[in-house]
């Protein structure tokens, strides 16, 4: 790794932090693998609470999640999370100390029970002492709700109660920054809601970062959003900054405009618009999913493109 | 009630040291025992007592552990290993079977054959085969969990080698019990065996946890090929021979040397990259 300074304000970026100092910061993070780089000059700046980690695929998420869980370290650039450098072995070690990771497809070992599992994730995050042990498996499945099924086999459950596993699994030890990769994702939409109860409660007194694809998440749970696209961060601030990206700027149609940088048929059967509307548009009031789509579409910080979205 | 828990466990319960698999039973035997309660009350200060009634419910929580687990906490080793075990894929019982029947081919094969050529080759690659298939993504599912984890990547590794690797030396082992007529050259296997495993393992920060023992194990089998031309009909293969066994010691050493120095690899990155075809 190489020693930029992650103290600073992250360069070419706002550097506000929400609520407080931040708690964990990135800077200038770059990493290559095959012919893609992956992570491209990524800085960023987390703070208590939960914050989003929007992207369409193949944007780095994972891999930026993988960087700052410490699964995968940089080809350059730093990482400081809750004080600790990861990329010294004493650094690493106090910083998987107090980290919860859920992985983008946690893997499980289908013959354990729910308890077995979150007991084992617990024996790997060196809780060895048994009474205290089982102590912490127990809280962290009452925590997300599952005592009743904690005897049932891992194939038996739902894909939703196995997401709930994973979670439990990462919140033993009570980390102070847990990192969540796409945990919604083939969920059914009140799973979603009940997960994303569980992680607005997680995210209290601690640093989140929830890698996901739906704006609605970022919307209901995140005080603070950063925007993954090729490699780069393309935004980072507040949520209510990115839909305001998109103020005046969406308008509404009978046919779609061919001008619009985006448009889809809604439920009404109009089209809604993004991009720089005609003269006498019916201006709609903006979403953070118009704001999004403009900044993938280059109305980022400073070092979008002009690449087309997909929509 | 046929039996009652001891004074000592009682107290030793009561202050939170009585240890697997007597803790076990004194939960299981109190559940259902008052006057055992009784007792339990009278030997613990209320403080004590409150800490064991809360670590009782949570051992009631706590589903019964496996039949693997519970033998291994049996022979000594501590719970908190034993489930590190069992999480191990090729402890599961599908894989000892396939080595049993694998072995026990191979032993009728050698009778048949009268000559225990083919037992000498295979043997060492089951414990190289077993314990490359004990870590990395390709074969557990919580890779990437266990990479993140504070507990050191080699330990880990050196937990589920010493187990897999036991497991495969004595299915060996007990093969080689049913080849009573060749006497001790029948256990030539064995140093071939710590060698490919320790060069496959002290590779494997380099090459990943596939391509390694692939090699090695493919550079075993050139090995005896080239042996094979180089020997007369009925001779011994030079790895069998004195000279080679004495090879196999000195490479098992030296790739037990190779490896500790490099263990700090295990932990900084992952071997290989991730079930997901993720980077590395």
């Amino acid at each position: 790794m190489t020693t930029a300074s992650a103290s600073g304000p992250v360069p070419g970026h706002s550097g506000r932090v929400a609520s407080g100092a931040a708690t964990v910061t990135a800077a200038d993070l770059s990493l290559r693998f095959g012919g893609t780089r992956a992570l491209d000059g990524v800085s960023l700046r987390l703070g208590h609470g939960v914050t989003g980690l929007l992207g369409p695929n193949g944007a780095g998420k994972t891999t930026l999640l993988r960087v700052l869980a410490t699964a995968v370290p940089p080809d350059g650039g730093r990482v400081t999370a809750l004080g600790h450098d990861p990329g010294t072995a004493s650094g690493r070690l106090a910083l998987r100390r107090t980290l919860g990771y859920l992985p983008q497809n946690p893997g499980f070992h289908p013959d354990f029970t729910a308890f077995d599992f979150v007991d084992y994730v617990a024996i790997l995050k060196e809780l060895t002492d048994r009474a205290a042990r089982l102590r912490e498996v127990r809280r962290v499945l009452e925590a997300v709700n599952l005592s009743d099924v904690r005897g049932k086999r891992l194939k038996r459950l739902s894909g939703g109660m196995r997401q709930r596993v994973a979670l439990a699994a990462a919140l033993v030890g009570d980390p102070g920054f847990l990192v969540l990769d796409e945990p919604t994702v083939g969920l059914d939409p009140e799973q979603r809601m009940h997960f994303r109860e569980l992680i607005a409660q997680a995210g209290e007194g601690r640093t989140v970062l929830l890698s996901t694809h739906q704006t609605e998440d970022v919307a209901m749970l995140c005080h603070r959003v950063v925007v993954l696209d090729r490699g780069h961060v393309r935004f980072e601030g507040a949520p209510a900054e990115l839909t305001a990206r998109a103020a005046g700027r969406v308008w509404s149609s009978t046919e779609r405009d061919p001008s619009a940088r985006a448009g889809w048929r809604t439920g009404t059967g109009a089209f809604r618009n993004v991009g720089d509307p005609p003269k006498g548009a019916d201006l709609l009031e903006p979403s953070l999913e118009d704001g999004y789509l403009l900044v993938l579409d280059g109305d980022g910080d400073g070092d979008g493109d002009d690449a087309a979205v997909a929509v | 009630m046929t039996w009652h828990v001891a004074e000592d466990d009682l107290r030793l319960y009561a202050q939170g040291e009585l240890a697997p698999p007597l803790l076990w039973s004194a939960d299981a035997h109190l559940t259902g025992c008052a006057p055992c309660r009784a007792r339990l009350a009278a030997a613990a200060d209320p403080v004590a007592l409150d800490d064991a009634w809360e670590r009782l419910d949570a051992e009631l929580d706590a589903p019964r552990p496996s039949p693997v687990e519970r033998l291994l906490v049996r022979l000594g080793v501590a719970d908190h290993t034993a489930r590190l075990l069992a999480a191990t894929p090729v402890l599961r019982r599908s894989w000892l079977l396939s080595v049993l029947f694998l072995l026990v081919m191979t032993v009728l094969a050698v009778r048949v054959a009268d000559q225990p050529t083919l037992f000498l080759v295979l043997a060492p690659l089951l414990p190289l085969t077993g314990v490359a298939l004990s870590y990395g993504p390709s074969l557990d599912p919580t890779y990437e969990m266990a990479v993140v984890a504070p507990l050191h990547g080699f330990r880990l590794l050196m937990i589920r080698t010493v187990a897999v690797l036991t497991a495969g030396l004595v299915c060996d082992g007990a093969a080689t019990l049913a080849l009573p007529g060749y006497g001790l050259p029948a256990l030539a296997w064995l140093l071939p065996a710590l060698a490919l495993t320790g060069t496959g393992l002290a590779l494997s920060t380099r090459l990943g946890p596939v391509l390694a023992p692939a090699l090695v194990g493919v550079g075993w089998l050139a090995l005896l090929t080239v042996a094979k031309i180089q020997t007369q009909a009925h001779g011994t293969l030079a790895p069998f021979t004195a000279v080679g066994q004495a090879a196999a010691a000195g490479v098992a050493v030296l790739a037990a040397l190779l490896l500790y120095q490099g263990r700090d690899r295990f932990d900084a990155r992952p071997l290989g990259g991730f079930h997901d075809g993720g980077v590395v």
